[in-house]
């Protein structure tokens, strides 16, 4: 019994096993190989060197993480207090009310995107004078929920002893913030900007449907691939792909030492 | 690891299972019928459903129990049954897809799909040529004697002549073709201004003008600006103005990145389709455009509730892009198929006949190549035009001969109102509503120029665009570099804090801790 108990269980993994080899593994290593040739197939580091000499790609990382930055912090402060204050409030419908946060994910990206094109149309008129504004808003509006979500997670988890634990022993409700609550929701900030930094570094659909004419990243590796240009193409996304790599291990790394953090506060 | 031989093994077999079930349910299900794969731009080619108050009232001799030209099924439809009934000897199903640019198709063909028909632009079939992947045509397909070669029979002679001339003619067989130019609002934008693509920088228009997001396109118009001179000059021919609109130097790339980040500070937004919409509803004052495309603006600006405007077409003084769209067919595809020649074949002639050239024409707005038999006495195309742009004497309008001689290719002029276009003191028409647009008169032709392929000089030409799409360090503004770097060190410096804050704020928390 126990054998063939196992033996499932093994078998279980077989379905995602060969998606991760067909459509991660698979093109990963299609994508590095077209990085390291040049057209006629031989190993060559120039795309790599093509990439860190000119001074337009070399905008384009900066601008992508620009803006990418400024609509995670964005998003960081709006989402801390919303699922502070959901997670925290005595209301009973509190549901009721992350479902008005979480609803704009139901309504397709698109139709959200041309909606908030027109309601920036009508506050600022020519919303192509202030295009890196329109693209942050555009991001933040998309990528919202996903920094709502774990905040309001790790809210409702929250072990109030620990806060209460904080108050007898003397600290004032700020105190308490900064010493329980804060640490506490370190992870859940991290999940968060991980979720929100990276997609909107490529999303490059928001800057064209808000009429943003420069380049990001992602717009950037999609005109070498539409030039028919793999490999200068394949060198961004494996260059982009590391660079989400450290900022997922530096994080990661936080949000651990974080945990050891915790145990020391207990 | 142990299981991996296995699950190899089981997808295998599924494999092996499925592959060779392929072959057979190919072979049950299509008996003697042949299996034509066509390929066509999206919205390229009549649905049919119109309305019955759409009929275009014309003599049809094709079909003279509808009383004009309708489109009831889809043309695609249409063909199927009318080559079925044909006496071929075989029966045929078309396979219609499309695709949304030429680069889209070129790598859908690099990726393995396989099409027998497809109707890309110029410098994709020179491309498609030189690759040594295009079928020609069969002798028979040129031969006007036979009945049923539409084509060849109504092709406009001037048409033929360029596809001759560019040596196109036995590969390709013109589809649809037009030029480029400026679709403006009259009221806000001055006749001045758009004779010239340097319109598009024209700071007086600051983000209130869409450029196509098409290197091509951009290029094309940049060139126009860069030799704005030399082309405006007396002394121009016309393989000098070829040479310099086709000139891929260094140079030239060089002074027209320049040119291109000017015009991306000054426009409103490189667009692929969003142009049309917010040309219609006012958000931009002009905007680049094919002219089809500036036919279906205009149409439609006409017909908005709303706020209908009047719109115009301009075709810019130093030069006009003509290009062509045209049937070929595929090596891979045909792959020596002598039916499928023939019905690929069958299909370009269905299109090319009168009617159905009219039917796509009203359809998709563009302007078919097709003209009519010069020799015969009477022109459905030239029925068409007359019915749809031909203006009534009703003492309030002043009609104007508009001379499409050269396109018919014998002489002819539609009576237009003369409201709609704005004839030049030496007769020169540069600027007009939807026929001017439609039907470009001789004199924009006469400094039209075909853009050809890029060849070697592609790749260079794409990293042009890529950096005047991207942030050059060097013109980044220094008050934000600077936020941003102090920014970084204060997230940093944040970070570390928080990091060793034990070490720096408490003295020794975990000794406490091991205490208790």
């Amino acid at each position: 019994m126990k054998v063939k108990l196992r033996f499932s269980r093994s078998q279980l993994c077989i379905p995602y096993a060969a998606f991760l080899i067909l459509f991660v593994i698979a093109p990963l290593l299609v994508i590095v190989y077209y990085a390291f040739t040049n057209g006629q197939g031989h190993f060559t580091f120039d795309n790599f060197i093509n990439f860190f000499s000119n001074t337009n790609t070399i905008g384009t990382l900066l601008y992508s993480m620009l803006l990418a930055i400024t609509a995670t912090l964005i998003c960081l402060i709006i989402a801390y207090p919303t699922a502070y204050i959901l997670a925290r409030s005595g209301f009973k419908k509190q549901h009721v009310l992350l479902l008005l946060f979480i609803l704009p994910m139901w309504i397709n990206f698109t139709l959200r995107i041309t909606a908030l094109k027109e309601v920036l149309s009508v506050i600022e008129g020519n919303i192509s004078l202030h295009p890196f504004l329109n693209s942050v808003i555009g991001m933040t509006y998309d990528f919202l929920p996903f920094m709502i979500l774990p905040l309001y997670t790790s809210f409702l988890k929250l072990d109030k002893s620990l806060l209460e634990a904080a108050s007898d022993l003397g600290a004032n409700k700020f105190f308490v913030f900064l010493n329980v609550t804060l640490p506490l929701s370190v992870p859940a900030i991290v999940s968060g900007i991980t979720m929100v930094l990276l997609p909107s570094m490529t999303n490059y659909v928001v800057l064209d449907m808000l009429y943003n004419s420069t380049f990001i990243m992602g717009s950037l590796i999609g005109s070498y691939f539409s030039a028919k240009d793999w490999h200068n193409g394949s060198m961004i996304s494996l260059i982009l792909l590391i660079i989400i790599f450290i900022v997922t291990i530096v994080t990661n790394r936080f949000s651990d030492k974080d945990t050891d953090a915790r145990r020391t506060v207990l | 690891m142990r299981k991996l031989p296995k699950f190899i093994l089981t997808v295998a077999a599924a494999g092996a299972l499925t592959v060779g079930m392929l072959p057979l349910s190919a072979c049950s299900s299509s008996g003697k019928e042949v299996v034509l794969r066509v390929s066509n731009w999206e919205e390229y080619i009549d649905l049919g459903d119109w309305d019955d108050d759409e009929l275009i009232e014309i003599d049809n001799p094709y079909a003279p129990e509808l009383g004009g030209v309708i489109g009831i099924n889809s043309i695609v439809d249409d063909f199927t049954e009318w080559f079925n009934n044909g006496d071929h000897g075989f029966n045929i199903r078309v396979e219609y897809s499309t695709f949304g640019t030429n680069e889209d198709l070129y790598n859908r063909l690099n990726l393995g799909d396989t099409y027998d028909l497809v109707c890309p632009s110029e410098y994709m079939i020179m491309q498609l040529v030189n690759e040594g992947r295009v079928e020609k045509y069969s002798e028979s397909f040129h031969d006007k004697n036979i009945q049923t070669n539409y084509y060849a029979r109504n092709v406009s002679p001037y048409i033929d002549g360029v596809f001759t001339e560019n040596g196109w003619k036995e590969y390709a067989a013109c589809y649809m073709l037009g030029t480029t130019g400026i679709v403006y609002n009259p009221e806000i934008v001055s006749a001045e201004d758009v004779s010239s693509w340097s319109v598009l920088k024209n700071p007086e228009y600051k983000r209130q003008v869409t450029v196509k997001d098409n290197v091509r396109d951009a290029y094309f118009a940049t060139l126009g600006i860069l030799n704005a001179e030399e082309l405006l000059g007396e002394s121009i021919t016309s393989a000098r103005r070829s040479e310099l609109l086709n000139s891929t130097h260094d140079d030239t790339i060089a002074a027209a990145l320049d040119i291109l980040k000017d015009i991306k500070n000054n426009v409103y937004s490189f667009e692929t389709d969003s142009g049309k919409a917010d040309m219609i509803t006012g958000k931009v004052v002009a905007n680049y455009q094919w002219s089809g495309d500036g036919v279906f603006i205009m149409d439609e600006a006409d017909d908005d509730t709303n706020n209908p405007t009047e719109l115009w077409y301009s075709v810019p003084d130093e030069c006009t892009n003509l290009w062509f769209d045209g049937w070929v067919m595929l090596k891979d595809g045909i792959n020596g198929d002598e039916q499928k020649r023939t019905a690929a074949e069958a299909f370009v002639n269905f299109l090319s006949r009168p009617d159905n050239a009219i039917r796509n024409m009203n359809y998709i707005g563009y302007t078919s190549s097709i003209a009519g038999d010069p020799n015969e006495e009477s022109s459905m195309i030239f029925d068409y035009l007359e019915w749809n742009y031909g203006a009534e004497n009703d003492g309030n309008t002043t009609l104007y001969d508009y001379d499409v001689s050269y396109f018919f290719g014998k002489e002819c002029s539609v009576a237009a109102d003369i409201e709609t276009l704005e004839i030049g003191d030496d007769g020169s028409i540069n600027r007009g509503r939807q026929l001017f647009a439609q039907y470009p008169p001789k004199n924009v032709i006469d400094r039209s120029v075909v853009m050809l392929d890029f060849g070697d000089r592609l790749s260079a030409i794409n990293q042009m665009w890529i950096n005047v799409r991207c942030l050059d360090v060097k013109d980044f503004n220094p008050a934000v570099v600077w936020t941003v770097v102090s920014l970084i060190v204060v997230g940093v410096a944040a970070i570390v804090l928080y990091k060793f804050r034990y070490q720096i704020f408490y003295r020794t928390p975990k000794k406490d801790n091991s205490d208790k």
